[in-house]
């Protein structure tokens, strides 16, 4: 398994194994390329990181969109079109709703879920605790088909939050995600080149966009979790081929799951149809256990010949979530330590459900009522 | 301003090979700090970084560790970003060492040192990657320092000595080397005593002594002991393997079993063989703590897109587990002694067992493949 990263020079997706010696002397990181023609031709671009680094830098902002006044991070270099906008106030949940143990940390750090840290076990739940996890994840697809209504060119993702965060509270829901290691919203949406844990802010959407609206609610002790990648308004042909393709993945994975079967092999159904259309598997989120706790072990990788501890037994429940990209399967983060986007800014699109191993196969927990199909499919 | 006629510079070829990072653990009092701190003065050719392993608390933001270059010490910080924990297939503390060595350049060596009482097993987890995650570390090895003279009789004034001894017994058990430290301070028959006992514990791995806390890197560095590339050195770990027979006993529950197959082996049957034994404890009520083994593979159709690798190599610590194909250049003629052999080191590991299971293996993936 050679190692390589991707050509830097913009539009070149060519494989690099080559560095600007300029870069490694002065301690940037990254500046590969394929070749020193191509390198050349960037030259002019690429040589005013050498000025920045050395403080000589006078565009201070030619990254940034100029009708965007919102800069908050002046120097970062950012890998596609995307910018962060200005986040609304934090949102609260009425005390009633009972909480999981992070909701009222300081930092945000789930104790229970760190108390396993070690361990492989995998649950096998009795029946009642399975179905508590049915009704959270019923509710959660509810939450989602409320979020799903919302989405339209003009809105913002503070918008889709709003209405996210409410569908929870009424229906006695703690919205997951809030506050999770600090994460300050109650869901993620991740437009185009984020792969995943976008946080809802003030742009709004766009002719074009691909937008992936994550739920995950807390109910009665139990989590239930669930995204869609949808259209706004007409997508490119290449972003319909890859959501779809994306789904497909999920779907191929989910038939693969019952008694018996290894986590590991999830990984490989999904890179292999992934692969034949040309995408790249994101390696560095996986599925997860789910059940009173929000993530806990199996850890289930999307990408072939992974190392994953366990085998499927009845009772287990688990998610499923493939991010697949256009380009690199590579992914960088935004300096608001969530946002994970492409290092090439191509397009990235996921899909998930929360799962039930049953005795003969699979149960898929968040699943639209008497419809199979997601959103984008069967609006 | 300053004219703009900066040269284009040819490119470079890119460093991208990934740094091995080496678990060092030991009791106190067995000199494994000043063992450390000796490696990072005295290795003047090359970058080595110690980092004190306090991961996992979740409230650090940030944790120092102590970079050794040309002789001189300095402090580098690791800066522990907590986002993005949830399903995030790298641990914290993996991604921070990424994020400074992208910043701040590549080290040569990363050691982790556990503190006294720790577990490696789980940290060796977190930096056992898989390969496909381009890290741009990847573990090395596990270094166990044990005291020359008192080996394994607890010197600890604890409170609970029984967790003392198993968590010692532990930390010999899961090494890929053990070093005897302090050599100095012993005799022969001493020294040769405590080699016998720890081999018992872990037969499956090297020994060498030191003397005042020096060891020569050449020895611990470049374990490779987790990729295909540490082939040879598990071979000839293997070689000893018919030397363990009629040790003198220690009192302990962990033990070494090894044993040899005479037929080549599918990946199918080693898969199947090391799942039901680390994953549904087969071997119960055996627990195990290591796993290791050389499989010359069965020569089929394969359709594996490694080209059907003539040998694999096995390494599990505890439930994690992987098989990897060793390159050709490690391999020299085919030695007809045994095909495949096996080392496993738990607590009442039995020998027959375990070849039992293996036998089942054997039968039930050639029954299902029909």
């Amino acid at each position: 398994m050679s190692e390589t990263r991707i050509c830097e020079s913009p539009g070149c997706k060519a494989e690099s194994k080559l560095q600007c010696p300029t870069c490694v002397k002065l301690g940037i990181n990254g500046s590969y390329f394929c070749t020193q023609d191509c390198f050349k031709s960037n030259w002019k671009t690429h040589k005013v990181l050498h000025k920045l680094v050395q403080g000589k830098d006078e565009s201070s902002s030619a990254s940034q969109d100029s009708s965007d006044p919102f800069t908050p991070w002046p120097f970062f270099k950012f890998s596609g079109k995307l910018r962060p906008y200005q986040l609304s106030g934090t949102r609260t949940v009425p005390a009633h709703i009972p909480r999981p143990d992070y909701a009222d940390h300081f930092k945000g750090i789930p104790v229970s879920e760190q108390k396993e840290k070690n361990s492989h076990q995998i649950k096998v739940l009795s029946d009642e605790e399975i179905e508590e996890m049915r009704v959270a994840c019923k509710l959660g697809r509810e939450v989602l088909d409320e979020a799903a209504k919302t989405l339209d060119i003009g809105v913002t993702t503070d918008e889709v939050d709003r209405v996210v965060h409410e569908a929870c509270i009424e229906r006695n829901c703690y919205p997951s995600p809030l506050n999770y290691y600090q994460f300050p919203k109650s869901c993620c949406t991740s437009i185009n080149e984020v792969i995943c844990h976008g946080i809802p802010d003030h742009r709004p959407l766009q002719e074009g966009d691909i937008c992936n609206v994550d739920v995950t609610v807390y109910h009665r002790g139990f989590h239930g979790d669930l995204n869609e990648t949808f259209f706004i308004g007409n997508v490119s042909d290449s972003a319909k081929k890859l959501v779809n393709v994306t789904w497909e993945c999920l779907k191929k994975s989910m038939d693969a799951v019952k008694p018996g079967e290894k986590y590991r092999e999830i990984g490989n159904v999904i890179q292999k149809h992934a692969q034949a259309n040309n995408f790249s598997v994101v390696r560095s989120y996986c599925g997860h256990g789910i059940n009173q706790l929000f993530h806990t072990a199996p850890s289930v990788p999307h990408y072939a010949k992974n190392k994953a501890i366990g085998i499927m037994k009845p009772g287990h429940c688990f998610t499923i979530e493939p991010m697949i990209s256009e380009g690199s399967w590579r992914d960088e983060m935004w300096p608001d330590n969530w946002t994970a986007v492409t290092i090439d800014g191509m397009l990235s699109a996921q899909f998930e459900h929360t799962l039930l191993v049953t005795d003969d196969g699979v149960e898929v927990l968040t699943e639209r009522p008497g419809n199979p199909l997601p959103h984008f499919l069967s609006p | 301003m300053d004219s703009d006629n900066e040269e284009i510079p040819e490119l470079v070829e890119a460093d991208l090979k990934p740094v091995p990072v080496t678990i060092v653990t030991g009791f106190l009092g067995s000199g494994k700090t000043t063992l450390l701190n000796y490696i990072l003065t005295e290795q003047h050719s090359k970058k080595i970084a110690v980092i004190l392993n306090e991961f996992g608390e979740g409230s650090a933001v940030e944790k120092s560790l102590t970079v050794g270059q040309d002789g001189e010490l300095f402090e580098e910080w690791l800066e522990l970003r907590n986002g993005c924990l949830c399903c995030s297939v790298k641990d914290n503390g993996v991604k921070a060492i990424e994020n400074l060595m992208q910043k701040r350049g590549k080290f040569d060596y990363i050691l982790l040192e556990t503190t006294g009482l720790a577990d490696p097993g789980p940290i060796a987890s977190i930096f056992w990657l898989d390969s496909d995650l381009g890290s741009s570390v990847f573990l090395d090895g596990i270094i166990t320092v044990v005291d020359a003279k008192y080996g394994l009789k607890n010197r600890e004034i604890t409170s609970d000595t029984e967790a003392a001894i198993n968590a010692a017994e532990r930390q010999i058990a899961l090494a890929d080397l053990l070093i005897l430290n302090k050599a100095d301070l012993t005799n022969e028959a001493e020294l040769n005593g405590l080699k016998e006992a720890v081999r018992q514990l872990n037969g499956a791995s090297d020994i060498v002594t030191s003397q005042r806390c020096r060891v020569d890197l050449d020895k611990i560095l470049d374990l490779k002991a987790y990729s295909g590339n540490g082939f040879s050195r598990l071979r000839s770990l293997m070689d000893d393997v018919s030397k363990l027979d009629g040790l003198s006993h220690i009192d302990s529950s962990i033990n070494t079993v090894t044993f040899e197959w005479s037929t080549p082996l599918s990946e199918d049957v080693i898969n199947l063989f090391a799942q039901r034994i680390l994953w549904e404890n087969a071997l119960h009520p055996a627990a195990i703590i290591r796993m290791k083994g050389l499989i010359k593979a069965k020569e089929n159709g394969g359709g594996d897109d490694d080209g059907g690798a003539a040998f694999f190599m096995l390494q599990g610590v505890y439930e994690m587990y992987d098989l990897q194909p060793v390159p050709g250049q490690f391999l020299d003629d085919a030695d007809a002694a045994a095909a495949c052999r096996f080392i496993i080191i738990g607590r009442g590991v039995k020998k027959d067992e375990a070849m039992d299971l293996l036998r089942i293996c054997v039968s039930d993936s050639s029954s299902s493949a029909r």
